[in-house]
């Protein structure tokens, strides 16, 4: 394994998952620190402050993001994160995480450019290792 | 009078076959023509008999021989459309009568003349034949035919086009009043047509509705050309309709089937769709805990991922209690209508949701005197009022008490329920098209579940209605459903 990545982020409204997740970066020492929001609309906010204070050293190097979502769900996400993310300097790296198998989730997700690519839940550890190591190593 | 030569000439130039009858005798004797036609007859026999039994068609055999004893007695006439086989076995159509004496000369002498008429015979059988399938055509199809005549404002219809519009046989069309058969909302339409044709000569081919003298609708495909006199002026116009009522209204039934199976189509796949997401998103965390599971170093870890374990479970098993919900829903399109009273609707889910009126101190007003009942499923009904009164409610506004007014009314026959509020509102540019769907919540409110207007929605279109919104921000929103 790689160097370890300083800062992941998790937009999802499943808690559960969101633990278990915490674990494994916890157990795997896949990052230093975990950024973690219930819906797109608390994660743009948080992105919004950071984009009025110029302090990009709080910028995820990785974003997972959940599909459904209450109050702002993860296409409205990237249709707002499209329009900022050129004005940051740093590299994020944007997954979406679904449970949905559905072709047409996985057809418009890959239509947006800033997607790296469309994992469906449940991502095996392994994967989860190699996502990060990759990542970290880019950075 | 012409001798006998002279005579024989002529006939022959006109390629007439004749028999000359002397009445004493009644001897008789075939002209050249006539044995050229029919063939020589055997010496033994009589002409006459072999002429009857051998040369003229049977049917005529009995009418025949009694006109020629007729003749051979001294009656004036003799006129028959006969049937004879000739040399080659077919049978042809002739004329044969008598050539009248025109004094009392001569009068032991009869000539028979046969005139070859059956071209003239074929011809008007033709015509009959076909004249006989346009009218059962016409009958069967419903095909009436009718002519405008420009020139003198008249119309002529004939009869299949007057029983297409329940008009009488001897009905007369009045040309000022030929828009008055055409449905309203197409008397433009059939104007436009018609005067396109009148001045430009276009023909047309269009789907109209008509109007018959007794007020029914109907639908018609309309055909016409222009007609042209001499100088190229169009003095007319001739089409015919026909009536297509039953193919429209099951081609539009059958549309409107397309789209209610379109319809549920989609809300099927949306419905698997949303299964497949909810288990799996249960699921996939499980099998998240046991790969956990296995990385687990100590006791401790285990024991905190089995609380995981436990929490995956409750939620499992509320997923598909919700999916239970939405069955038994769907289900309940299997009962049939009756005449529901919106005020009892609205008591029995104001009693089912007392507490939580009373809590929130909502109140409800409602004004059902412009229509007070519907042809409906009740629990339909008292599903969507539940639905739209507790969304209200779960969306007020804060710090203001929430106000439901609920009214029903028709407009052209046209049935209508309102439910407004003054909650929250709701950004419809920014949510508008997901209002409807399912599992989406816009606002961070934990009880909400996200099937509820999804339910609703689906309710109004099983029952062949719609649900539109209208919304503002901190003002509050009014849905309206379209019975």
């Amino acid at each position: 394994m790689g160097q370890k990545m300083e800062l992941a982020c998790i937009i999802d409204d499943d808690k559960i998952y969101v633990n278990l997740v915490r674990k494994i970066i916890e157990i795997k020492k896949l990052s230093e620190n975990l950024l973690i929001f219930k819906n797109g609309l608390e994660a743009l906010d948080y992105f919004k402050i950071i984009l009025t204070n110029m302090t990009e050293e709080k910028l995820p190097d990785i974003i997972f993001l959940d599909l459904n979502m209450p109050v702002m769900d993860g296409w409205e996400f990237l249709g707002e994160f499209i329009k900022i993310k050129n004005q940051f300097d740093k590299k994020i790296t944007l997954y979406v995480v679904s449970s949905s198998i559905d072709p047409r989730d996985l057809e418009r997700a890959k239509s947006f450019n800033l997607v790296t690519d469309y994992l469906i839940k449940p991502i095996e550890l392994k994967k989860f290792e190699k996502i990060f190591d990759r990542v970290a190593s880019v950075a | 009078m012409l001798n006998d030569l002279q005579l024989n000439n002529i006939l022959e130039d006109f390629d007439i076959a004749y028999w000359k009858i002397n009445l004493l005798t009644k001897e008789i004797t075939w002209s050249d023509h006539f044995e050229a036609l029919v063939g020589t007859p055997p010496a033994e026999e009589s002409l006459f008999e072999h002429f009857i039994n051998n040369v003229l068609h049977k049917d005529y055999r009995y009418d025949y021989r009694v006109a020629f004893e007729n003749l051979t007695l001294g009656s004036e006439n003799l006129n028959q459309e006969i049937r004879l086989k000739l040399k080659n076995d077919k049978f042809r159509w002739f004329e044969c009568r008598n050539l009248k004496r025109k004094d009392s000369n001569n009068i032991e002498t009869a000539v028979l003349l046969f005139v070859n008429i059956h071209q003239s015979k074929r011809d008007q059988y033709t015509i009959e034949e076909n004249f006989f399938y346009y009218r059962e055509t016409a009958e069967m199809t419903t095909t009436g035919g009718w002519y405008i005549d420009i020139t003198t404002k008249s119309i002529y219809w004939d009869d299949v086009t007057k029983k297409i519009l329940d008009c009488p046989k001897d009905f007369n069309p009045d040309y000022d009043k030929r828009l008055q058969f055409y449905a309203s909302e197409h008397q433009e339409q059939a104007n436009s047509i018609f005067e396109k044709c009148e001045n430009y000569g276009i023909p047309f081919k269009t789907e109209l509705k008509m109007v018959t003298l007794y007020g029914r609708e109907f639908w018609v495909q309309a055909t016409g050309k222009p007609v042209y006199n001499e100088e190229q002026q169009i003095i007319g116009i001739r089409g015919v309709l026909q009536n297509i009522d039953e193919n429209k209204s099951n081609e539009l039934n059958l549309q409107n089937s397309l789209d209610i199976i379109a319809a549920q189509n989609s809300r099927l796949f949306n419905f698997a769709h949303v299964v497949s997401h909810n288990l799996r998103s249960h699921s996939s965390n499980l099998s998240l805990v046991v790969q956990l599971l296995n990385e687990a170093k100590n006791s401790q870890d285990k024991i905190d991922l089995i609380e995981n374990v436990e929490d995956i479970s409750v939620n499992l098993d509320a997923a598909i209690s919700r999916l239970n919900d939405m069955v038994s829903h769907q289900n309940l399109l299997k009962k049939e209508r009756t005449l529901v009273s919106f005020k009892q609707s609205l008591d029995i889910v104001i009693s089912s949701v007392s507490s939580l009126i009373n809590r929130e101190s909502a109140k409800i007003i409602s004004e059902f005197k412009a229509l007070k009942e519907i042809s409906y499923i009740p629990e339909y009904l008292e599903s969507i009022l539940l639905n739209l009164i507790t969304n209200a409610i779960r969306y007020k506004q804060p710090g203001r008490v929430p106000v439901i007014f609920i009214q029903t009314y028709s407009v052209n026959d046209q049935n209508f329920m309102e439910i407004s509020d003054n909650g929250i509102g709701i950004d419809l540019d920014q949510y508008g098209d997901k209002m409807f769907g399912m599992y989406k919540t816009f606002h961070s409110n934990p009880d909400a579940k996200g099937i509820g207007l999804f339910i609703t929605k689906n309710q109004v279109e099983t029952m062949g209605g719609s649900i539109s919104v209208t919304s503002t921000v901190n003002i509050g929103t009014t849905f309206k459903i379209k019975f």
